[in-house]
């Protein structure tokens, strides 16, 4: 309780600034005054105070004083004024120490006033203001009045009061405020506002709550007290349930099912009535003028409305469509006798006008057409019963679909002609092969031979046969300048050879004889430590004997199944060797330098057909059947699989740029992959009428690829991949190189391009090599 | 597991209904379902798989869309017709009962409906329904406008009654004025079909046949019901434009008719066209009062006649009149020139090209503004009538003859400047001594009698002026003139297409033009040949024999022959050639056509070079072709047959002018 009551003092200074000066003096006087003891004295009597005025509440002095602010009083000032005459009592209490009021109170507790002795010694009575409690009789006791009776409130204007209390004190004229303030009224709104001022007490006059429940349940359309029911429950007069027991169990008289007469007699008037024209049944009929007046018309809407979303009704066909609106009254052109008769010798339904044209030399002579009702007739049914269709007319130009093709003579220069035709191989040409420097040409056919001419001339310079019973597979030359190495397959056997040759210096043939015969040392170490596996090697590397020796062969590579492919690294250390019958061991990595070879894929999904290196990174490329897989050679894993949807892959080359890959097919597909693009071909060629046997990018820097087909031609393409990623490679067919005759359904069995020129080699199935350019 | 479809729960099968369904679902009978149909267009769609929607389909099954069926379940009609159903049951029964008092009673009440309170049906609701803007309905006139122009001309009979032809004369004659008062009006065109115009009616072109003023034969088997639904429909539709079109125009709809005037064949002039406003009514009668209303001709045309008469009694000479009055037109049009649109023509190449109309639309109004104009007897009235007051012509008169309404029917009035003549020329035997006499007063007149100071043209001038926007010079159309050809205007023809308005060198490709140069020449050669003299009888063969070479080489080019052909072509004719030097060797002569020939070798290369150049063309195409998807080429390829096909079309067409020409040449070249 005591610390509570602090509180209440700095409530009261609070709110000094708003009350009265005197009062307020008065009132912290009194609080100065006043000492800890004092306090609970107070308290106590207050306490024994509110036990006689019968307040139901024997709860803290606190609570009720909070009871007096918040509950009883609505609005501050009155709340002020309920402490004011709180304040009172107490500083009555406290000015009288001669008194002992709990002896008083014992006395008469019904006395409710005190004894002063006023200004002159007398007694003087001051009665206690009457506490309007709940349970009183006086209900008209309000909150504080202005009394200042019926004086116009005006009069006031110049005070800074508005009237005078019951006890005579002075009501202040409420704070106005400043204009800040009036705005944070306005802004937020109390509830119950209303925006006007009580003229008594100066105040906003705002609506209690159960004023504002009222206007609420009037606006709601309800009655204004909650006594009301607007529903009450129903009281049938008669049941909707069906009685057991019903008052009248009488079956339905015979007169609810006969006609009526009384109706019969009603109705027969009228019809006197009708009869005699008493009366008319329907309206009389207008004059023909008020009817065609009459006549509803109401303007169609003007173009504003949206027609309605219809997406199943076309519009319909224009009649008379114009275009065969030709020239028919004066034909510019005499129309010939046999055009006339053509025209007639045709079926009515068949021509193509339904008309022909004819002249006339003047108006008059103009006939009536005669099937004028038949057409409109027809064109009636039309409408009526032919099926409609949407046809969207392309209306194009045709030239548009067609690709931008670079002009033939940008794309210069490629091959057009045979410039050399090298003779000499028995039988088939299978392979063949361009040096790295650009001078030779080596080939290998189906006499087992391995022949090297002069690429320009076409004079044979070096031949060396491998093998008398099979034939040469493949030839390739090891990819460096520094070297003049070349690698031939036939059957199991590879073997890597030195083509003596005039151009070739000593220094160049040591050389590569060397890079040969470096490996001889490390392979006997390499084959001690593979020997205790106890596996058979992949692969045997030796030196094939003297004779081929003294011609320049220098090493034999032995592996378990015939080798079709030959494809080198681009450092020349590594190739690649495919033998597509030999199952696990269909490709062989070879190590030149170590004489070592490695069999990369203990198992391979589907039959190699082919393998290479690719030309900038450490990837590996081998063509299955029908997919292309690409392998990370320093992480061992699988990148990608190309799908190019060919039946059978013959061969495959990849762009020097490393990002594009074409590939041919058994099925006569020649397919374009842009590898950063997708799985699937960029473009799929159908030139050829036969298989695709090669296919190779040109090395050098010119964008030209061509393929070779058992139809006996080559085509040329122009591929130019450009530099920048966004833009799709231009791809351009350029040239048909045709001149190898086709034996027994081969046409040409491979072709390279040369190193620098815009040339290229071609080996066929006539035991013919012919340069192109 | 999902649901188990059910068959014929979904899809097409549930999208369409066959016309048997349809018509049971309504419960209406065929012929009302057709008239259902019609009014509301709906009309059959082909399903992408017949099989798909019913089983038991034949060719002959028409479907609809199920959703369009369900639309005309709510359709008022649809009540009408029951009600009809339902009262022709009641009217059977009553006659079967012999209770033939009700019969008639109900027969009666049905005949007028308006009078029973249950008002017959109207369409209005329907044209409101298909035709949510009036733009749509616009764009719908074509077939309309050609229909009821074809019903105003029919005659009457059992299935098509008088009172509708009466009512669609009217409509079109309403819609007539509208066209005059708003000078929409665009272009015409006589076709041996009957009359086609065009009108541009808000933004819209709008084109229409009307038959020529014959009896319409009918031949076959016409059913008239159908045409009559299709009419009642389009009589509703045009009522409402005319109605929307005449308010828009701020004239009262319907206009005034007279009954007694129209009985009298006055068709334009029966109707008198108010202003809707009430304060302007009174003085703003737009009738079509063919000047009578305004006491004579137009004061200043009047003047300038005048004059020109008098000027022409002076002279006495009628081509001098023509040609003055066709310079004040001139002068005229020059006038109006100023405030049209200047045409822009780029000053550098690179830039847009604007699209930029083409005519002004003052002129229109204004054609024929000047005019009076007279109509012989033998000349349609009633498309002349039309035209000319569509383009601005305010006093035409006719032979009374050709109905009532008429600016005057005496053909001697002096006022008239031009008159319409369709009559052939007869050599008039003392026609010359009657131009002295006053032609003001004499009425009788011989066949050929030509009044001085007007102009007489065929009615082929108005439709080619109109076309033009421009006053064709008349003499090309004088009475017995050979008229110069009507072309249609409603043809556009597109670059590289044959275009008969332009002389022949303008549009032909260079490779026709060779073609046709050589082979004149090989004919001069050939007649020269043959005028020199028939001695050596060997040599004029061969020559012979290489010009049917050549004109086979051309026959062959329309029909689009490889070239290899071509070239063997060219081997003959070289072996040919060193055949011919051979023989002149031995027969000891030089080589007569040689200077002949050399020219015409020039030409050869030049041709050879063309088509070297169409080869290698060809060839670029080829490898385009080649880079294409299958479904782009195939597209390619048949943009490329069409066009194709016309420009065979075109070819033939000029080879055919070609041909003609050179028969005229010829013909003049016999002549003098």
């Amino acid at each position: 309780m005591a610390p509570t009551l602090p509180e209440r003092k700095r409530k009261t200074r609070e709110l000094e600034p708003e009350s009265d000066d005197e009062f307020a003096n008065v009132v912290f006087d009194g609080v100065l005054s006043q000492s800890e003891d004092e306090f609970d004295d107070l308290s106590d009597e207050e306490d024994k105070d509110d036990d006689e005025s019968g307040n139901e509440g024997s709860q803290s002095n606190d609570e009720e004083d909070d009871a007096l602010l918040s509950d009883d009083i609505p609005s501050d000032v009155d709340g002020e004024e309920e402490i004011r005459k709180l304040l009172k009592n107490v500083e009555i209490e406290i000015d009288e120490p001669g008194v002992d009021p709990k002896r008083e109170e014992e006395e008469d507790p019904d006395k409710n006033y005190t004894v002063e002795t006023d200004a002159n010694g007398n007694e003087r009575y001051v009665y206690e203001e009457i506490d309007p409690i709940y349970d009183s009789d006086d209900s008209d006791a309000q909150g504080p009045v202005n009394t200042i009776g019926d004086i116009p409130l005006s009069f006031y204007d110049t005070y800074p009061h508005i009237g005078y209390d019951i006890n005579g004190k002075k009501i202040m004229r409420p704070a106005a405020g400043d204009a800040l303030q009036n705005l944070l009224d306005s802004i937020e709104i109390p509830k119950g506002w209303t925006g006007l001022t009580d003229i008594n007490t100066g105040n906003p006059l705002n609506l209690t709550q159960e004023e504002l429940e009222l206007v609420r349940r009037v606006q709601m359309g309800l009655s204004t007290d909650d006594l009301h029911d607007p529903y009450p429950e129903m009281v049938e007069y008669f049941t909707s349930k069906e009685e057991k027991m019903p008052l009248s169990a009488a079956p339905e008289p015979k007169r609810r099912f006969l006609p009526s007469k009384h109706e019969a007699k009603q109705v027969m008037k009228l019809v006197r009535a009708i009869r005699e024209g008493r009366i008319l049944p329907y309206k009389p009929p207008r004059s023909a003028r008020g009817r065609s007046r009459r006549r509803r018309r109401f303007t169609l809407t003007s173009g504003k409305t949206r027609r309605p979303k219809s997406p199943i009704r076309c519009t319909f066909l224009r009649p008379n469509s114009p275009p065969w609106l030709r020239h028919e009254l004066q034909p510019a052109c005499r129309i010939f006798a046999e055009e006339r008769e053509a025209w007639e010798a045709l079926d009515p339904e068949e021509r193509e006008k339904d008309y022909m044209p004819q002249k006339y030399g003047a108006l008059r002579k103009v006939p009536a057409w005669d099937t004028l009702v038949n057409e409109r007739f027809e064109r009636c049914m039309d409408l009526y019963l032919a099926p409609r269709v949407r046809k969207n007319r392309l209306n194009i130009d045709p030239n548009s679909l067609l690709p931008k093709l670079p002009s033939p003579s940008e794309l210069k220069p490629f091959p057009t002609v045979a410039q050399t035709i090298f003779r000499g191989h028995d039988g088939r040409v299978r392979s063949v092969a361009i040096d790295p420097t650009g001078l030779t040409v080596a080939s290998g056919g189906d006499d087992g031979t391995v022949r090297v001419w002069e690429l320009l001339t076409g004079r044979q310079i070096w031949s060396v046969k491998l093998s008398s019973d099979e034939a040469v597979n493949a030839v390739r030359w090891r990819p460096s300048k520094d070297s003049f190495i070349l690698a031939a397959a036939t059957g199991e056997d590879i073997f890597l050879m030195v083509p003596t040759h005039a151009s070739v210096t000593p220094t160049l043939d040591q050389a590569s004889r060397d890079i040969l015969s470096v490996g001889f040392g490390y392979a006997t170490n390499g084959q001690k430590q593979a020997a205790p596996t106890g596996k058979e090697p992949p692969a045997k590397w030796a030196r094939p004997g003297t004779k081929l020796e003294d011609d320049g062969v220098l090493i034999r590579i032995t592996v378990r199944s015939t080798v079709k492919v030959i494809s080198w690294h681009r450092r020349g250390d590594h190739f690649t060797t495919v033998s597509p019958s030999g199952q696990r061991s269909s490709v062989a990595i070879h190590t030149l330098s170590k004489h070592l070879t490695q069999i990369p894929f203990r198992k391979l999904s589907g039959l190699a057909q082919t393998a290479a290196f690719h030309p900038s990174r450490p990837l590996f490329f081998v063509a299955t059947q029908q997919t292309i897989r690409c392998y990370d050679l320093q992480k061992l894993e699988l990148i990608k699989a190309i799908q190019p949807g060919a039946k059978w892959i013959s061969s495959f080359d990849i762009h020097p740029g490393g990002d594009n890959l074409i590939a041919g097919s058994y099925d006569k597909r020649l397919l374009w992959h842009d590898l950063d693009l997708s799985n699937r071909p960029y473009k799929t060629m159908r030139f050829h009428g036969e298989a695709i046997r090669t296919v190779r990018f040109h090395k050098g820097g010119l964008p030209l690829f061509a393929d070779a087909s058992d139809d006996g031609t080559l085509q040329i393409f122009h591929g130019k991949v450009p530099s920048d990623q966004l833009e799709n490679p231009t791809i351009v067919p350029v040239k048909i190189l045709k001149g190898h005759k086709v034996v027994s359904k081969l046409g040409v069995l491979d072709m390279d391009w040369h190193p620098k020129e815009p040339w290229c080699v071609s080996a066929g199935a006539d035991g013919t090599i012919r340069l192109w350019m | 597991m999902a649901k188990i479809k059910k068959r014929g729960a979904t899809g097409a099968a549930r999208n369409y209904i066959t016309r048997t369904q349809a018509v049971k679902k309504l419960q209406i009978s065929l012929p009302d379902f057709r008239k259902l149909c019609i009014w509301k267009g709906i009309y059959p769609r082909e399903p992408r798989n017949k099989r798909k929607v019913t089983k038991s389909v034949t060719a002959s099954t028409t479907f609809y869309y199920t959703k369009d069926i369900q639309y005309l379940l709510h359709e008022p009609l649809l009540q009408k017709f029951r009600e009809q159903k339902v009262l022709e049951k009641k009217i059977s029964k009553a006659l079967g009962r012999g209770d033939n008092s009700d019969a008639a009673r109900w027969e009666r009440n049905a005949a007028r409906p308006e009078a029973t309170g249950k008002p017959r049906y109207t369409l209005n609701h329907v044209i409101r329904e298909r035709y949510p803007t009036f733009i749509d309905a616009v764009r719908d006139l074509d077939d309309c406008l050609s229909m009821l122009f074809l019903f105003a001309n029919l005659p009457s009979t059992s299935a098509v009654p008088a009172r509708m032809i009466a009512r669609c004369e009217r409509l079109c004659l309403e819609f007539q004025h509208y066209l005059i008062v708003s000078n929409s009006l665009r272009k015409s065109f006589l076709s041996i079909k009957g009359i086609y115009y065009q009108a541009n009616i808000q933004g819209e072109d709008v084109l229409w046949l009307v038959p020529y003023k014959f009896n319409q034969r009918i031949v076959g088997d016409v059913d008239f019901r159908i045409m009559g639904t299709f009419v009642e429909f389009y009589m509703t539709l045009l009522s409402f434009v005319n109605y929307r079109l005449f308010t828009s125009i701020g004239i009262k709809y319907p206009p005034k008719f007279d009954q007694l005037k129209d009985e009298q064949g006055a068709e334009l002039g029966a109707f008198s066209l108010e202003g809707v406003n009430i304060a302007t009514d009174g003085d703003e009668i737009k009738a079509i009062t063919n000047g009578e209303s305004q006491h004579g001709p137009d004061p200043k045309v009047q003047a300038a006649v005048d004059k020109i008469v008098e000027e022409l009694k002076a002279d006495s000479s009628v081509d001098k009149a023509s040609t003055e009055v066709v310079a004040v037109a001139d002068e005229e049009e020059g006038e109006q020139a100023s405030d049209s649109l200047d045409k822009f023509e780029p000053a550098a190449p690179g830039g847009d090209v604007l699209p930029q109309p083409t005519q002004a639309s003052g002129n229109v109004s204004q054609l024929f503004s000047k005019f009076t104009v007279y109509l012989s007897r033998e000349t349609p009235r009633q498309p002349l009538e039309f035209l000319l007051r569509a383009f601005g012509c305010k006093r035409i008169g006719w032979d009374s003859v050709l109905g009532e309404g008429s600016f005057t029917t005496d053909e001697s009035d002096p006022s008239i400047t031009h008159q319409i003549v369709d009559r052939p020329v007869v050599q008039a035997v003392n026609g010359t001594e009657d131009n002295g006499e006053d032609n003001q007063t004499s009425q009788k007149i011989t066949q050929n009698q030509r009044y001085p100071g007007r102009i007489y043209v065929q009615p082929q001038w108005v439709w080619d002026s109109v076309n033009d926007v421009e006053l064709k010079s008349p003499e090309l159309y004088a009475p017995g003139a050979g008229l110069p050809p009507h072309l249609s205007p409603f043809v556009k023809t597109a670059n590289g297409q044959y275009d008969p308005t332009l002389p022949l060198d303008a549009q032909e490709t260079e490779a026709e033009a060779l073609d046709a140069e050589i082979e004149s020449d090989a004919e001069n050669a050939n007649a020269e040949e043959q005028e020199q003299s028939d001695e050596d009888v060997e040599n004029d063969m061969n020559v012979d024999s290489a010009n049917g070479d050549e004109s086979e080489v051309d026959a062959e080019e329309f029909a689009g022959v490889s070239d290899d052909d071509v070239e063997e072509d060219e081997e003959e004719a070289a072996i040919l050639q060193r055949q011919r030097e051979v023989e002149a060797e031995l027969s000891g002569k030089s080589l007569k056509s040689k200077s002949v020939d050399a020219k015409s070798k020039s030409k050869l290369d030049q041709k050879k070079a063309l088509e070297k150049k169409a080869r290698e063309e060809a060839e670029d195409l080829e490898r385009a072709k080649g880079m294409l998807s299958k479904k782009k080429r195939k597209l390619f390829e048949q943009m490329q047959f069409s066009n194709k096909k016309k420009s065979t079309e075109d070819t033939v067409l000029r080879a055919k002018r070609r041909k003609l020409e050179k028969e005229q040449r010829k013909a003049r070249a016999t002549l003098a």
